[in-house]
C-alpha cells in the first residue's frame, strides 16, 4: 500500500501509520486490547480518527475485534488471550515527522476549512482563480502551508491546475452535475449491495420519524449523508468509498451554499429518502439498490433545477482576496 | 391605517379602504395605461410594481409576500416556480381559458407550425400531480398566456444597400459592414440566443440543441463572442427598448437585437430601419400571469378576475398597438379598428395612418405592411423560444462578466 504524503494526509492516516509502525516493531504485542480513548490521549487526537484508523488496520488484517469492547492485535482466528496494559506505558513511538505532522495540522487545518467553505461558496458563481500569495497573506501563513491547503483541495475535486500551473476553482456546471450523479448512478447502488452485510440497519431505522412530515423533517442532504454513514462507508471496498465520498464532495458543497440562500426545503424528496431507509431496514437490499438507482435520476433532475435558481441572484457572496472571477477559455 | 384624529378631537369616520390587488412584472405589459382602464373596469385599486427581468425575478423568488399576481414569462417560470412561490391556477374557475389559443396549449398555430427548440410555453403550463410542471394537461396550470411575439433583429438599409434588399440571416449581425455597429440586448435568456444563431448561420459554430448548450459550448460561444469583441465589432449591450430606439435614431447601431415596441420610437430613422425576417426563424416569447403562494380567499377572487379582464380585449389591443399578440386574439377584434386588426394580426398593408397606444404617435404610416406577414405565416416560423436553460446559472456569469467587458472597453 501507499504511505500517505504526510503534510496532506488526514488524522485517520496519520493514526493508523503510528499504531502499523508500533505493530511492526513488535512494541504493541499480539492480543494487546486497543481502546479508542487512550490511543486518543496519547496521540492528543480526538476519538473520531482513531476510530476510522481502526477500521483500516481491521480491514488491513492486523488487528481483529473480539467478544470485549476494542480491537485485539493480531488475525482474526488468532487464538491469543486478551492483554490488558496501559497503552502510555507501552512505550508507544510516534515518529518525529508524524509527530510534528499532527502538530502542525492544527494550522493547516484550520485555514483548510476556512478555504474549503469560500471555495465550495464560489463554485455555483463560475470560475475562479486562487492566487497563491494573495492566499499567504491573507492568513499569514508559508508557502509551504498554502501549497498543503491547495494539495488537500486538489485531492478532493475541488480545484484543478491549468497547464499555466494556476489553481483553479472550476465552475459548478449543469453538465458536472449531471456528470456526478451518472456517476453516483453506477458507483452507489452496488456499493450498497456490498455494504449489505456492514451497514448500521438500526442507526439506518432512527433516520425513520414516526410521523412523515411536518416542520422538523430531517432535510434531504442530512439523509444524504446518514445513508454515506451508516450504510455505503460500512462496506468492504475501501477504494469505491473513496471514491463515492469525492464524487459526492463538489455536489454537497454547492447544496450548502444554494441552502444559505434560503431555498426552501424539498419535502418530496426527503420523502424518497425515507422510502429507501424503509427498504434497507427491511433488509430488502436489492430493491433498496434499484430504488436508489432510479431516485438518483428524480434527484440529478432537482438539483439541475436548483441550480438554475441561482441565476437571480447578482453577485457572489463578499468572497476573500485570494479568488479572483477567471474567464474559462483563458 | 390608523384613523387620524381631527381638529375636533373627535375621530374622523371611517373611511371604507378600496382593495388593491399588487402586481409585479415588466415594462413589457405593466403600461400605465393598462393600470388606469383595468381598475375602472374590475372597480379595485391595481398596483404595477414594473422591473427589469432579473430583478423582478429576484423579487418575486426572495419577497413573495410583496405581490399577488406576477407578470413574467414561461421561460424564466420554472425558477420562480422551483422556489415554491407561486400557487397553481385552477382554469374551472378561469372564464377565459377556453378562449386560449393552441400555441400554448398545443405548441403551434396548427400541426404544419415549427415548435421551435427550447422552452416552449407547453412544456411550462401545466402544474403535474408532482407539483413539477409538464406538458401533460391537467385541470391546474402554473400561468395563464397572455402576450407574445416572434422577435428577431432590427437593421439599417443604408448600411446594407449594396444587395438592394439582403437575403435576411442572423448572420447579418457580424456583418463586416456592421463592424463596431452592433449592439445586444442585455438578457442571458435574450441576448445570449441572437448571439449564439448569429454564430451558427455564420457556420463558426454547432450546437447538438441550440437551447440547451453545454457548459462546453457555452464556452466556445464566449470565446467567438470576445473575439469578435477584440476585433471591435460590439457596442455595449442596451437593456430597455427606449436605448434600442436611440441608437437605431442616432446611427449608433446599425444592427441590433430589437424588441417590438422600439420600432414605434424610431420617428426619423423609421424609414430605413428594417425588422429582419430571419431565414433560421424566429426567437420567440410567451408572457403569462401567475398567482403568488399567500393569495387566497377575496383577494384570490380578485386575482382571477384581472387575469380574465386581460384576455377580454382591451389589454390585447393595447398590446397589438406595441407589436404583441394575445393568446385569446378574437376579443381583441371588438377593440381594434378593422384597419389595425388587418395590419397587425392579418399582415396586410395599413390602409390609413395607424397609432400607438397612446393614441398620437403614427406607428404604421399608410401603405407599409408589418414585417414577416400574418400571425400564423409568423408563429410557423420559431427557431427557439427565450429559454432559461440547464446551463443558465453558468451562461449568466459568464455573461454578464462578458458585458461587463464590453462596457469596460468602450470607455
Amino acid at each position: 500500500m501507499t504511505k500517505p504524503r504526510l503534510e496532506t494526509a488526514r488524522r485517520y492516516e496519520l493514526v493508523a501509520e503510528t499504531l502499523r509502525a508500533n505493530i511492526a516493531a513488535g512494541r504493541l504485542p499480539p492480543g494487546l486490547v486497543l481502546l479508542e480513548g487512550p490511543i486518543a490521549t496519547v496521540m492528543k487526537t480526538s476519538r473520531a480518527p482513531v476510530h476510522a484508523a481502526l477500521k483500516i488496520l481491521e480491514e488491513e488484517n492486523l488487528v481483529h475485534r473480539f467478544e470485549g469492547r476494542g480491537f485485539l492485535i493480531g488475525k482474526a482466528g488468532a487464538r491469543v488471550q486478551p492483554i490488558r496494559r496501559d497503552l502510555a506505558k507501552q512505550g508507544l513511538k510516534i515518529s518525529e515527522a508524524i509527530d510534528s505532522a499532527l502538530r502542525n495540522r492544527g494550522l493547516w487545518e484550520q485555514v483548510y476549512d476556512e478555504v474549503e467553505t469560500a471555495v465550495a461558496a464560489c463554485l455555483i458563481f463560475g470560475d475562479f482563480r486562487i492566487v497563491e500569495s494573495e492566499l499567504g497573506d491573507y492568513y499569514g501563513v508559508s508557502r509551504t502551508v498554502v501549497r498543503d491547503v491547495l494539495a488537500r483541495l486538489h485531492e478532493r475535486g475541488l480545484v484543478t491546475k491549468t497547464q499555466s500551473s494556476h489553481w483553479v476553482a472550476g465552475a459548478l456546471t449543469a453538465q458536472s452535475v449531471r456528470e456526478r450523479f451518472q456517476l453516483r448512478q453506477l458507483l452507489e447502488p452496488e456499493a450498497i449491495r456490498l455494504a449489505a452485510e456492514y451497514a448500521d440497519y438500526d442507526r439506518i431505522s432512527r433516520a425513520i420519524p414516526r410521523e412523515r412530515g411536518g416542520d422538523n423533517a430531517t432535510s434531504w442532504s442530512e439523509l444524504d449523508r446518514l445513508l454515506m454513514e451508516y450504510c455505503i462507508a460500512r462496506g468492504p471496498n475501501g477504494q469505491l468509498i473513496d471514491l463515492i465520498r469525492q464524487n459526492r464532495l463538489p455536489l454537497a458543497a454547492a447544496a450548502r451554499a444554494l441552502t444559505k440562500l434560503g431555498l426552501p426545503k424539498d419535502e418530496v424528496a426527503a420523502g424518497e429518502y425515507l422510502v429507501l431507509f424503509d427498504l434497507l431496514t427491511r433488509r430488502a437490499i436489492e430493491a433498496a439498490a434499484t430504488y436508489w438507482r432510479n431516485h438518483l435520476t428524480v434527484l440529478a433532475e432537482k438539483n439541475l433545477a436548483r441550480l438554475k435558481i441561482v441565476a437571480v441572484i447578482p453577485d457572489p457572496p463578499p468572497r476573500p482576496p485570494y479568488l479572483s472571477p477567471r474567464d474559462p477559455q483563458e | 391605517m390608523p384613523t387620524k384624529p381631527s381638529k375636533s378631537g373627535v375621530a374622523a369616520p371611517a373611511v371604507l379602504r378600496r382593495r388593491t390587488l399588487r402586481v409585479l412584472g415588466t415594462f413589457i405589459s405593466l403600461l400605465e395605461a393598462v393600470r388606469v382602464r383595468a381598475t375602472a373596469d374590475l372597480g379595485f385599486d391595481i398596483e404595477f410594481e414594473v422591473l427589469d427581468f432579473p430583478s423582478c425575478q429576484r423579487k418575486a423568488a426572495l419577497h413573495p409576500e410583496a405581490f399577488d399576481v406576477y407578470d413574467q414569462t414561461f421561460h424564466n417560470l420554472g425558477i420562480v416556480w422551483h422556489w415554491g412561490v407561486l400557487q397553481p391556477i385552477d382554469t374551472d374557475l378561469l372564464k377565459s381559458w377556453p378562449s386560449v389559443g393552441p400555441l400554448t396549449k398545443l405548441g403551434g398555430v396548427d400541426k404544419y407550425a415549427n415548435r421551435g427548440a427550447g422552452d416552449a410555453p407547453r412544456l411550462k403550463l401545466y402544474v403535474q400531480p408532482d407539483h413539477s410542471l409538464g406538458p401533460q394537461p391537467t385541470r391546474y396550470i402554473s400561468m395563464l398566456p397572455t402576450v407574445h411575439n416572434f422577435d428577431s433583429f432590427g437593421y439599417d438599409l443604408r448600411a446594407f444597400n449594396g444587395e438592394g434588399r439582403p437575403r435576411e440571416s442572423w448572420a447579418m449581425l457580424f456583418d463586416p459592414r456592421a463592424k463596431g455597429k452592433l449592439a445586444l440586448v442585455d438578457e442571458p435568456a435574450i441576448g445570449l440566443f441572437d448571439a449564439a444563431l448569429a454564430a451558427e448561420a455564420i457556420g463558426v459554430l454547432t450546437f447538438h440543441n441550440i437551447a440547451n448548450m453545454t457548459a462546453t459550448e457555452l464556452v466556445a460561444l464566449f470565446r467567438f463572442l470576445r473575439a469578435k469583441c477584440d476585433e471591435g465589432f460590439l457596442l455595449p449591450c442596451w437593456t430597455t427598448g427606449d436605448e434600442a430606439a436611440k441608437l437605431f435614431r442616432r446611427g449608433t447601431a446599425v444592427v441590433q437585437s430589437m424588441w417590438s415596441p422600439a420600432y414605434n420610437q424610431l420617428e426619423g430613422a423609421a424609414p430605413f430601419i428594417r425588422e429582419a425576417v430571419p431565414e433560421e426563424g424566429y426567437r420567440a416569447w410567451h408572457g403569462g400571469l401567475s398567482i403568488a403562494r399567500h393569495v387566497a380567499g377575496a383577494q384570490l377572487r380578485m386575482a382571477y378576475e384581472y387575469m380574465d379582464w386581460w384576455l377580454s380585449g382591451w389589454a390585447g389591443a393595447a398590446m397589438a398597438r406595441q407589436g404583441y399578440y394575445i393568446s385569446a386574439a378574437e376579443p381583441v377584434r371588438d377593440y381594434l379598428s378593422p384597419a389595425e386588426w388587418a395590419y397587425w394580426y392579418d399582415g396586410q398593408e395599413a390602409s390609413e395612418d395607424l397609432h400607438g397606444v397612446d393614441g398620437a404617435t403614427i406607428v404604421a404610416p399608410r401603405g407599409k405592411s408589418r414585417s414577416g406577414g400574418a400571425y400564423p405565416e409568423r408563429a410557423r416560423r420559431i427557431a427557439v423560444w427565450n429559454t432559461v436553460m440547464d446551463e443558465f446559472n453558468y451562461a449568466t456569469r459568464l455573461w454578464s462578466r462578458f458585458v461587463a467587458d464590453i462596457k469596460a472597453k468602450a470607455r
